[in-house]
């Protein structure tokens, strides 16, 4: 019974999404798609409040854990992402239910897809097993690659999908070359055992280093860092909005509670750590690359979806930057990156649902000009758009500035002065064309004749933006309490202070 | 390993490589899916040589039998109007491109064999297969006892790919009945959804799979 609770997270998104094809198959024919959306919302919030259940009952002492070990670790960890992913998930399938009525995409399997690329992000965070990371990721892809190819009919669609499908496989499979590697190294798959390898030494030394080459590659394509970020532009744009809000938040901490668990288990041994020869500097000169090309090219995108996608990579390069800084403070560090990503989650997704709100079948909103004066026209719409790109910008009192905030004092912490620098510094370049879009907004008007974007009206999307907005507000005003939840999930890999 | 297990080991070796080489060169598709047919039927002769001879049953029967057969019944519905699209990078970006890639293998392989004493390549610290080591019952046991977990997580990742496969593959929508083939799909992006029908339950079609 122990068990069925601690796993109940993932049982029960994989129930709901089993449940729904049934819906989506036998219900009844009126209304149908809408219900959906809102069953689909209620299954993600289930899942969420079952992560809340397991995670104050305490998973520590649960002996049952014993018998899913060590495939996998159910741990504050894994409980962390479980909730922070469906908690994604929700505002993502809320947003579907308003965007895919609204542009006439409606099918049921767009809400078993979220629903199963769920299950498996999930099985990712919890992983203690190379076989069960890999069977994770390419569950969470696979869904990930469907929805990109879910509007059928755009040419845009089926390019992002094919390119993000291709270079996906291929990162997929030198993760699992990486992984081979290590089993032949080591001889263990499990990643407590791989770490133990590693740590105690022995000849496999190259051996091991090449299989962190690999594994390295494959976990930052996931993560979609420059220079491994070719497809991510193209899949954000070509994907209908929900999906990209999906994509952005969940597969994006998917991807991070992956490169946590597998790199702060396996590649622990301190010459792999050290900064001389190990992979921090590595990873370091990722995220500068990743911040610094990321900010420059949004900076110049025309259309606001890719900008938001070029933007979404940049804050992979900071959250990055809280990753290297786990070198010298492993949990203080961690729950820095879990705290970002709880902040990045709520306010990409709100930025894509506001961008949703503001543009109605054959009048979307793409360009900037396509926003201007939309304050005026539609004062709620322009409203959240503006908290969210505030939150994205890292500007106070929103939740993305104590994001920021938590991550560059790890970084100092740890001594990464250079670091920190060239993050803050591409934050300022940041919130320049984020807050482009909030001059568009409120200080133009449309020229005479312009096609501009009609906003839309929905439930869902309003809700959507409800829920996330009252997270950014909270997240900004009183960080407290979710970052004492976000230091204990990081708490597994050693005692603060250690 | 005996002589005889040698020769095996390169022969089986060989014709993967030169099947591999077969599968990127081959300028006529069949002859690509020929190649692949030849990288499969070694590896499972290396598979065999290991004392996995389920897995090499398994490689037969799932890829030589089912995908290799899949990709010629797609290369034969496609027919031979469709070819490769020339490349037009230019040659000294296609060869540098593989060259270097080339050079990191190569260089990553060479830096394996030659930072370790010979004799500790290879699986020498792990004990030899047992009498029934891989054979289907032994295989089963362990998938359906130590493997129970992700055996039983792989269903969702096949239940995925089978869902992602139909969003993909189906649901025309009622609106546009007409769009059927790949060109008329890439028009119907441009042309406004002409006589919109009502808007049934989810726009879903029932059509035959």
């Amino acid at each position: 019974m122990a068990l069925a609770f601690i796993l109940s997270p993932l049982l029960v998104i994989g129930a709901g999404a089993l449940l729904l094809m049934l819906a989506e198959a036998f219900g009844p024919k009126h209304n149908r798609a809408a219900g959906l959306a809102l069953g689909c919302t209620i299954v993600f919030g289930a899942g969420f409040a079952f992560s809340v259940g397991a995670w104050l009952y305490g998973v520590d002492d649960v002996a049952d854990r014993a018998l899913v070990a060590p495939w996998l670790v159910i741990d504050h960890f894994s409980l962390f992402f479980d909730g922070l992913l469906c908690l994604g998930g929700a505002i993502a399938a809320l947003l579907a239910g308003g965007y895919l009525r609204e542009h006439e995409m409606e099918r049921g399997e767009f809400y078993s897809l979220l629903l199963f690329s769920t299950v498996g992000a999930m099985m990712v965070a919890s992983a203690g097993d190379a076989l069960i990371v890999f069977l994770g990721l390419e569950t969470m892809s696979l869904g990930a690659y469907a929805l990109t190819a879910f509007r059928r009919t755009s040419p845009r669609s089926a390019e992002g999908a094919l390119k993000y499908f291709l270079l996906g496989s291929f990162a997929a499979a030198m993760l699992l070359y990486g992984f081979a590697l290590l089993y032949g190294a080591t001889g263990h798959t499990d990643l407590a055992g791989i770490g133990e390898a590693v740590r105690a030494g022995g000849p496999q030394q190259t051996m091991i280093i090449i299989a962190l080459v690999l594994v390295l590659t494959g976990l930052v394509f996931k993560v979609s860092a420059v220079p491994f970020h070719m497809w991510a532009p193209d899949a954000y744009e070509g994907a209908p909005t929900p999906a990209t809000t999906y994509m952005a938040a969940v597969v994006k901490a998917g991807a991070f509670a992956m490169l946590l668990r597998v790199m702060l288990t396996c590649f622990t041994e301190k010459g792999l750590m050290s900064w001389s020869a190990g992979w921090p500097p590595v990873l370091a000169w990722i995220a500068v690359l990743t911040m610094t090309v990321a900010n420059l090219v949004a900076g110049q995108q025309e259309s606001v979806k890719r900008m938001l996608a070029y933007s979404s990579v940049a804050h992979a390069g900071y959250l990055l930057v809280g990753v290297v800084a786990t070198v010298h403070s492993v949990p203080e560090a961690t729950s820095s990156v879990l705290f970002y990503l709880l902040t990045y989650t709520v306010s990409t997704a709100g930025a894509f649902g506001a961008l949703i709100l503001c543009g109605r079948k054959g009048a979307e909103a793409v360009t900037y000009e396509d926003l201007a004066g939309i304050g005026r026209r539609h004062p709620p719409a322009a409203l959240a758009f503006s908290l969210f790109l505030v939150s994205l910008a890292g500007i106070p009192p929103t939740a993305g500035f104590f994001g920021k905030w938590f991550v560059f004092r790890a970084a100092m912490d740890s001594g990464f002065y250079l670091l920190t620098i060239v993050a803050f510094v591409n934050s300022v370049i940041g919130a320049y064309y984020y807050l482009r879009v909030l001059v568009f907004m409120y200080m133009r008007e449309p020229a005479a004749g312009a096609p501009v974007a009609t906003p839309m009206k929905s439930g869902y999307v309003a809700a959507a933006l409800i829920l996330s907005a009252v997270l950014v507000l909270i997240l900004g005003i009183v960080p407290s309490q979710s970052l004492d939840v976000a230091i204990k999930a990081a708490s597994i890999f050693g005692p603060p202070g250690g | 390993m005996s002589a005889m297990g040698y020769a095996y080991f390169y022969l089986c070796a060989t014709f993967a490589i030169l099947g591999a080489i077969a599968t990127v060169a081959a300028k006529n598709p069949i002859r690509g899916a020929m190649g692949l047919l030849l990288l499969i039927l070694s590896i499972a002769g290396l598979f065999l040589a290991l004392h996995a001879q389920f897995l090499a049953a398994i490689q037969l029967i799932v890829y030589a039998g089912a995908i290799v057969v899949l990709f010629l019944f797609v290369i034969m519905l496609l027919g031979p109007s469709a070819s490769t699209p020339s490349d037009h990078r230019g040659r000294i970006t296609r060869v540098a491109g593989a060259g270097l890639f080339a050079a990191a293998g190569l260089g990553a392989m060479a830096l394996l064999v030659g930072s370790a004493p010979k004799s500790t390549i290879g699986p020498t610290g792990y004990p030899s297969p047992t009498g029934d080591f891989g054979s289907v019952d032994a295989f089963g046991r362990i998938l359906f006892s130590q493997g129970l977990v992700p055996f039983e997580l792989s269903s969702a990742l096949l239940m995925v790919a089978i869902v992602g496969a139909v969003a993909v593959a189906r649901g025309r929508h009622k609106s546009d009945p007409g769009a059927i083939s790949g060109a008329a799909t890439l028009e119907a992006e441009n042309v406004p959804h002409a006589g919109q029908a009502p808007r049934t339950a989810g726009g879903i079609t029932r059509e035959a799979p």
